[in-house]
């Protein structure tokens, strides 16, 4: 948690990309102990062993052991309560849903939609909005003033309404809801791109490496796509729990994935009629909404903190 | 008097934003009309339905001025819209300047309550973060914080709802109170939407502002002297470190307009509030361009309405802004 203020730098916080060329050593108390050091690698690394753990269980886990279908449900099964271990019933760790449907087989299938929503949102954001980013920052004149004013323009939107809209449209699926919400991605992705590279273009290897006769090419792609790369990628773990969040906002209000793909978005939209009789319902889908979130947040402020970005 | 004015440069400021904002708001409204216009799913073929005939959606686009070229529509659009006139709603018949009177006083009322408890609530406590970073109330603001901005607002409206509406009963879970029913029944049937707007601008506001004065704190000179003068820690505070982290804290409210606007859509479907953004929904279910285009228009001109204040905001608080170089 220390991580998330600027004054607690962890030792190794080497790589300055602001260029200040000031070592943040100055921010250090006391050279910390083994003991401290092990809770600051733990700022990393507990969170990326949750979303390991939460990939890997999503992913994996419905390939290596049968579960019931996440969809088209028995109500004969419904409102199954939670541990449900019969003969009749079968087993239903998380209990059935009020239209028979496994909830644990649900939140596995959920977690897949919620994270290929996510990254798929993130790769095309990083792809084109950074690329247009750093061409921009890096062409600068007419150019970056035209490509800036444009995506600013997509910033005034408020994102769920023009999401909804283009989803209805195109008609509900993954994809359309994928490049609905990147719609919105692109333009952050990119002003984030245009600043890192404004701030490397004037340091002295660009300008070393220009005077050595580098083409504009190979300064783009080698020594400013590395540098920008970094901070993109800090940014997408941020981006992600944000994107994922709309996903189920989406879903939640019924505009989002079609009804045979399961959502956590969706489930909760379905459980709310019932929350105070079966809680559960919602309780279970959101939580695995919150832990997946809150360790891609907590991802995203260590390795900012580890690799010394803003 | 009028070249004393023009010479004033709060005046030149103000003119030179206002003058920026409208390509963006032109920009803005011709992409909400591309998207609405080019996306598939004709606006005829949707109100006459999938069986319609080919005169039928013929007579139908003329009816509604479909046929023109794209830039002549837009135009059209535009310079009713310019009057006050949005066009009627397709399904209902209703014009729809009346539809947003109806609807956007319920909006802004959710809006400006929830930023008004985001605000009032976020700085004092980032100022008794602050106070002692790491202490007990430091660690407290920066877990609720992670906690607000890890939860969608909907799970957390949905959290509200079960525990002050079903459990302890204390807000009404759904529905709204005009103001004629009486201010306080009007309030609480608002505070259970607003709270859910406002939590997760709380959180990043807290977030920031609690961030920004520890390093003004910790790196600042005028600190240093005021610490060295033996002005009380209070005051440092509030005073020195406070007034200075604004600025960021204006930039993030800035940033967050739009999320907070278009949250409203949310909140107002899940407490059933009778505003905008449930208008929107509908409106968009039912394919009805017209009503749609004038609420994304109304929703864009607010958020860039609202950026244009917070730009202004700078210059009122920092003097180098107003004073500045004409071009900067």
């Amino acid at each position: 948690m220390a991580a998330l203020a600027p004054d607690v730098v962890p030792r190794g916080a080497g790589i300055d990309l602001g260029g200040r060329g000031i070592p943040h050593a100055a921010a250090f108390d006391a050279g910390p102990t083994r003991f401290r050091r092990f809770f600051r690698s733990l700022e990393l690394w507990l969170p990326v062993g949750i979303l390991t753990f939460i990939v890997l269980v999503c992913f994996l886990w419905p390939v290596i052991h049968t579960i019931p279908a996440a969809i088209n449900g028995n109500l004969l099964d419904a409102n199954l309560p939670l541990f449900t271990h019969s003969s009749l019933y079968g087993n239903h760790i998380l209990g059935t849903d009020t239209l028979g449907n496994d909830v644990m087989s649900e939140v596995l299938y959920g977690g897949r939609t919620s994270m290929e929503v996510g990254l798929g949102v993130a790769v095309i954001g990083f792809g084109i909005g950074g690329t247009l980013g750093v061409i921009a920052g890096y062409m600068g004149g007419v150019l970056e003033a035209i490509v800036m004013r444009i995506l600013d323009m997509f910033l005034a939107f408020p994102a769920l309404v023009i999401a909804i809209t283009i989803v209805t449209y195109l008609g509900q699926s993954e994809l359309h809801v994928i490049w609905a919400i990147a719609f919105f991605a692109i333009p952050a992705y990119a002003r984030l791109a245009r600043a890192t590279t404004l701030r490397i273009k004037d340091q002295t290897f660009i300008v070393a490496s220009r005077l050595s006769g580098a083409s504009d090419k190979r300064i783009l792609f080698r020594h400013i796509a590395p540098n920008v790369a970094p901070q993109l990628l800090t940014f997408s773990f941020l981006g992600i729990g944000v994107y994922i969040i709309v996903e189920a906002t989406l879903s939640f209000l019924g505009y989002g994935l079609p009804s045979n793909i399961p959502s956590w978005g969706k489930m909760i939209a379905n459980g709310q009629i019932f929350l105070s009789t079966t809680p559960q319902l919602v309780l279970v889908p959101s939580a695995c909404l919150f832990i997946l979130i809150i360790s891609l947040n907590l991802t995203s402020d260590a390795l900012r903190a580890r690799w010394g970005a803003q | 008097m009028l070249t004393r004015l023009s010479r004033s440069p709060s005046v030149r400021i103000i003119g030179k934003r206002v003058l920026q904002a409208i390509p963006v708001l032109i920009g803005v409204t011709l992409i909400t009309f591309c998207l609405l216009n080019l996306l598939p799913g004709g606006t005829c073929l949707s109100i006459l339905g999938v069986g319609a005939t080919r005169p039928a959606v013929h007579a139908c686009d003329i009816r509604l001025g479909l046929d023109h070229p794209f830039f002549v529509r837009y135009w059209n659009w535009a310079f009713a819209a310019l009057h006050g006139n949005f066009g009627a709603s397709l399904t209902s018949g209703q014009p729809v300047s009346q539809i947003l009177r109806l609807r956007f006083p319920v909006s802004l009322e959710l809006v400006v309550y929830a930023f008004i408890m985001s605000v009032v609530l976020s700085v004092p406590v980032a100022v008794l973060a602050a106070r002692k970073p790491h202490g007990i109330i430091d660690r407290i603001s920066i877990a609720t914080s992670m906690f607000g901005l890890s939860l969608p607002g909907f799970v957390f409206g949905l959290l509200l709802i079960l525990v002050f509406a079903v459990h302890l009963r204390i807000f009404p879970a759904v529905g709204f109170q005009p103001i004629s029913a009486g201010i306080f029944s009007n309030i609480k049937s608002l505070t259970l939407p607003a709270a859910t707007l406002a939590f997760a601008l709380f959180c990043a506001y807290t977030r920031l502002l609690r961030a920004d004065m520890v390093d003004q704190i910790a790196g600042e000179d005028y600190i240093v002297t005021a610490r060295a003068k033996g002005v009380k820690y209070w005051q440092i505070l509030i005073r020195h470190a406070l007034r200075n982290s604004m600025f960021g804290l204006i930039t993030l409210i800035g940033l967050n307009l739009s999320m907070l606007i278009g949250g409203t859509v949310l909140v107002e479907q899940i407490f059933g509030l009778p505003g905008m953004g449930q208008q929107l929904l509908q409106a968009v279910g039912y394919r009805d361009v017209i009503v749609v285009q004038a609420i994304v228009s109304i929703i864009a001109l607010a958020v860039v309405a609202t950026a244009l204040v917070t730009d202004l905001l700078y210059a009122v608080l920092d003097p180098r802004i107003r004073y500045g170089r004409p071009s900067s």
